[in-house]
């Protein structure tokens, strides 16, 4: 595995209907997201014509807008009130989510807070669009599902290694495919033509500053990672939390104070979590 | 202070703090919780109200920080890690009290 090709690898991942271990629902959502002039109309009448997955959405969507008054109960005003974007990609959160608990025990808890405590910095920073950001943190280890579910066995060792040789999953991850979880991640939210934000905070959460177009919600998805890992939330393939980038941690500007609330807020979105079972 | 979620309740219960929506007092600060006003907080889909009494943290607060440690050796000298681990700490220490 160590010889895999990264062009061989991105034609894989790209070609996700063709995967084999790739559920059906999925690469079906896949399929319907990826058409370049989807209407919110179309993503709506999709997602309501599946009652299991009108559920999910749902609850989604109602701990992305959480502290918005009252609760969000159909779609379409869902779809209205968040756009494209963000519904799209709860609608892939949504529909990872039983891939994620099969796959890495513990990678849905760490991606659901991760979400949650991104908003969190988003709105203390007064960000626009906290909920894309939101949608961001969700998605950002997306490229583990498709590795583990690809290469489970290589993956597993990747895991063992990180654990064995004190090393993040992510290094780990590159010793084992010359390629990373965030840069599979982002060859699927381009196909999925997720805005540059989206994408290049999945592409990026380890490297922020190498962000163009979004330097910020980035570094809102880096610090969440670090944040949710620091307080021991989740399991995203290593025990470790990994160093922050200091020109991030500068660019977020944050006061200890701003820090405090924002662990404060996240451990009291905890029993949503646990509503949030999907 | 322990967060209790709204199906952990039970009678006898005090509230450490009002249980709001919004700006309005729903139940004040102090009220010992019956059946009636645990299904009242039920039907409000509050998930979770603050209970008086000791914490009720599952893992000893001793092995919470040493795991702390563990998970930050990697870091702890990288440029702001020592603080990020340090607001944590405290943040933990508050959840125990």
């Amino acid at each position: 595995m160590n010889s895999m090709d990264a062009k061989f690898l991105r034609s894989k991942v790209e070609n996700i209907s063709a995967l084999p271990t790739i559920p059906s629902v999925l690469k079906h959502i896949s399929s319907i997201i990826e058409k370049p002039d989807i209407s919110l109309n179309e993503i709506s009448d999709f997602i309501s014509s599946d009652l299991a997955l009108t559920t999910k959405i749902l609850k989604m969507i109602n701990s992305a807008v959480y502290g918005f008054p009252g609760r969000i109960s159909s779609v379409s005003h869902a779809t209205v009130l968040l756009g494209l974007n963000v519904i799209k990609g709860l609608l892939i959160g949504a529909s990872v989510f039983e891939l994620m608990q099969q796959s890495m025990q513990g990678l849905w808890e760490h991606s659901f807070d991760c979400a949650i405590t991104s908003k969190l910095i988003a709105q203390r920073k007064n960000l626009k669009e906290p909920e894309e950001i939101y949608a961001a943190g969700l998605l950002h280890d997306i490229g583990k599902v498709i590795l583990i579910l690809e290469f489970p066995e290589e993956y597993q060792k990747a895991i063992h290694d990180a654990t064995q040789q004190g090393i993040t999953i992510f290094e780990s991850e590159q010793n084992q495919f010359v390629e990373n979880h965030a840069n599979v991640g982002s060859w699927l939210a381009e196909k999925w033509r997720f805005p540059n934000n989206l994408t290049e905070a999945i592409k990026y959460h380890h490297a922020p500053h190498r962000s163009k177009y979004a330097p910020m919600e980035t570094a809102v998805v880096h610090l969440a990672d670090i944040l949710v890992r620091a307080r021991g939330f989740g399991f995203a393939g290593d025990p470790f939390v990994p160093a922050i980038e200091p020109a991030a941690f500068e660019l977020l500007n944050l006061t200890e104070s701003d820090i405090k609330e924002i662990l404060r807020e996240m451990d009291n979105s905890l029993e949503i979590t646990e509503e949030l079972s999907l | 202070m322990p967060r209790i979620p709204v199906d952990k309740l039970e009678p006898g219960m005090k509230l450490k703090k009002p249980v709001m929506r919004g700006s309005m007092v729903l139940l004040g600060e102090g009220t010992e919780l019956n059946d009636n006003w645990i299904q009242k907080i039920k039907d409000m889909e509050i998930g979770s109200v603050y209970i008086d009494g000791p914490s009720q943290m599952s893992v000893p607060k001793d092995e919470m920080m040493a795991q702390l440690d563990k998970r930050f050796r990697n870091v702890a000298d990288k440029p702001y890690m020592s603080v990020i681990k340090k607001l944590v700490q405290e943040h933990i220490e508050d959840l125990y009290e």
